[in-house]
């Protein structure tokens, strides 16, 4: 196991991937191989297994079939969770405690303490001025933010970031995206689930989920010129088998 | 004012309820459990026979008493029995406690003397102390049957009977000791208990909902990690809560008149007769049980509201059956069971012991009792730890 942790081929790796809860299939049989390094757009609409599959590869979930590696361990492993990041949709901090204190706690539960990183971590998302503020009284997009910072606070080399901009503004999503491309040369590998095509197209390569199912992959132009269109939106329900002008999918989420 | 905005409020607390059909359950069926089982406690508590150890200091006129209060205790209606005879008062006080007996009537040495003097003799009861309530049953009947006897107590020949007086005595505290100075245990148990549970079940129902637990879960921490350091953070704050009601129970201060306000005095004075380090101790592995109690039920909980609703399935009935109204060996058989599997019961058992009897660490009781509240406190944190993994299938 150690060599395959020296030099992983694959930063994370899916093999026939499945997750059964009753009824539903909400994962059904996916393959990925994702490359260091690299930042992957897992698109797709709500309730087609993004979160389900984010939580399969972290180890968080149980697979009901085939498996997960990351940096070449089989998931889950507890040690493993130390190289990967993970921000959930929901807030996931602390309201009672203040922005560094969420920082500290979360760095310390990953065995890292170092204060020069928890500073670093919050110039990047320009909460620095708010380091005593409880989370409580910060605005909804200043908590996405510290949320983005707890993630990233022990410096993971996997990052599985669910909805990561939801309620950031404009200017500090392209500040976000600098990060994450400054972060992928270094060597992270990043999966970001998201449904903002203009997102999308920051992404060296896309995945398409639906049902459950990889429906496309891909670059973007990869993508688009497949189902001979020129935006991603329109590729997305073409290879989903719908018409481009068609029946929309729930919430315009899908796009 | 507009009867329709009106009417549109209630009408969606009444939509929320229909959704909610736990809170809605417990709101009619709570009050008939907790109801139910205050009637059952209150009416069916056992009239238990008292024992009675006799000090026959008098050899003569004693053994006579002896006799008739043999042949009273034949009468089950009587509701005594003899438990024994010995010599001195001494004995007759490890005979109460050890258990053996409920209380001892001391007749004292000078009691023909007193009585062909024609003066009422003096008896002396003892008993033990910590249960005011349900020992002046226990001395109401002893005082019916000496009053029956007094007949017999004066020597043959001698009139008209002279009706003795009853002096009270106690193993421990004093036979002035008021309710408080019992119920001081059982507050203690009981706050340490409650609010532990309360805190950690919101607290940690939070950590699942607001999606911090999953966060938890995808760092290297383990489960046991999580639970024990629950256990260790709301066991701090329970301890520093177990030490300031201790001191406000055992100390009183009295402040002098300020101004218009009159003296008054802050803390409640009682004495305890044992280590308050052992109290404490038991008042702590009860909470580290109440911690994971807690995060166990939070299981079961959607919202804060329905943690709340476990109070009276969870707490209610500890404090009914864990010696708060009545004790614990006279209550009604069923009951008396299900008071042995709840922690409460035990750490009640265990603070009196220890603050009002003064047991210390070689008493089978509190060694009893401390072992049984490490044992649930054990059971609890593999429980709440089996729920946590549980989340995650």
């Amino acid at each position: 196991m150690s060599a395959a942790m020296a030099a992983p081929a694959l930063a994370v790796e899916a093999i026939g991937l499945q997750k059964r809860f009753g009824e539903i299939q909400a994962v059904d049989g996916i393959d990925l191989a994702l490359a260091p390094g690299r930042i992957y757009g897992l698109l797709g609409p709500n309730g087609s297994g993004k979160t389900t599959l984010i939580r399969l590869l972290t180890g968080l979930a149980r697979a009901t079939g085939g498996e997960a590696r990351i940096l070449g361990t089989k998931m889950p492993s507890r040690p493993m969770l130390a190289q990967i990041g993970y921000m959930p949709q929901a807030e996931a901090i602390y309201p009672d405690l203040s922005v560094g204190e969420n920082l500290t706690f979360f760095a310390r539960l990953e065995g890292k303490s170092d204060p020069a990183a928890i500073d670093r971590v919050l110039d990047l998302v320009e909460l620095a001025g708010r380091k005593g503020t409880p989370a409580l009284e910060l605005s909804g997009g200043m908590r996405r933010r510290l949320s983005l910072a707890c993630t990233l606070v022990h410096e993971p080399k996997v990052l599985f970031l669910d909805e990561p901009t939801v309620g950031v503004d404009p200017a500090l999503r392209v500040q976000f995206w600098t990060h994450f491309r400054r972060l992928a040369a270094a060597g992270t590998t990043i999966l970001v689930a998201s449904h903002v095509m203009d997102e999308a197209d920051r992404c060296d390569e896309l995945v398409f989920v639906r049902n459950g199912k990889v429906i496309g992959r891909g670059t973007g132009a990869e993508l688009r010129s497949n189902a001979g269109t020129d935006n991603l939106e329109a590729a997305f329900l073409i290879l989903s088998g719908l018409d481009p002008e068609g029946r929309p999918l729930d919430g315009g989420a899908a796009a | 004012m507009n009867a329709s905005r009106i009417l549109a409020i209630a009408r969606r607390i009444a939509q929320g309820f229909r959704r909610d059909e736990r809170t809605l359950g417990l709101m009619f069926v709570v009050p008939l459990v907790v109801t139910s089982l205050l009637g059952w406690v209150l009416r069916d508590t056992k009239d238990t026979t008292v024992r009675i150890e006799i000090v026959n200091s008098d050899q003569v006129v004693g053994a006579r008493i002896v006799s008739a209060l043999s042949g009273l205790a034949g009468d089950p209606a009587n509701g005594i029995v003899i438990a024994g005879t010995v010599a001195t008062k001494g004995e007759a006080i490890d005979q109460i406690k050890a258990g053996n007996a409920d209380l001892a009537l001391v007749i004292p040495t000078d009691l023909v003397a007193t009585v062909t003097a024609g003066q009422r003799p003096t008896l002396t009861v003892i008993t033990e102390g910590t249960e005011p309530g349900a020992e002046a049953s226990q001395f109401g009947k002893l005082q019916k049957a000496v009053a029956t006897l007094a007949g017999s107590l004066a020597p043959p020949g001698s009139t008209p009977a002279l009706i003795p007086q009853i002096t009270h005595e106690t193993v421990y505290l004093s036979p002035g000791a008021d309710q408080v100075d019992v119920l001081a245990p059982i507050f203690l148990g009981f706050f340490g208990y409650f609010f532990v549970f309360l805190l950690t079940g919101i607290s940690f129902l939070r950590e699942r909902i607001g999606g911090t637990l999953e966060r938890l879960l995808a760092t290297p921490v383990t489960r046991t990690e999580i639970v024990f350091g629950y256990s260790l953070g709301f066991g701090a704050f329970a301890t520093i809560q177990v030490i300031v009601l201790t001191l406000f129970i055992l100390n009183s201060i009295s402040v002098p008149a300020i101004g218009p306000l009159p003296p008054f005095s802050i803390g409640l004075g009682v004495g305890s007769a044992g280590s308050p380090v052992l109290a404490f101790l038991i008042a702590l592995l009860l909470s580290i049980g109440a911690v994971n109690l807690g995060i166990f039920l939070s299981t079961f909980a959607r919202t804060e509201l329905q943690v709340i609703q476990f109070i009276p399935l969870v707490i209610v009935p500890q404090g009914l059956l864990g010696g708060l109204l009545t004790p614990v060996n006279q209550l009604p058989d069923a009951l008396n069971v299900i008071a042995h599997v709840l922690p409460l019961t035990y750490a009640i058992e265990g603070l009196r012991e220890v603050m009002l009897k003064g047991a210390d660490l070689s008493s089978r009781v509190v060694q009893t009792d401390i072992l049984v509240l490490a044992g649930i406190a054990i059971f609890f944190i593999v429980l709440a730890s089996t729920t946590i993994k549980r989340e995650v299938a």
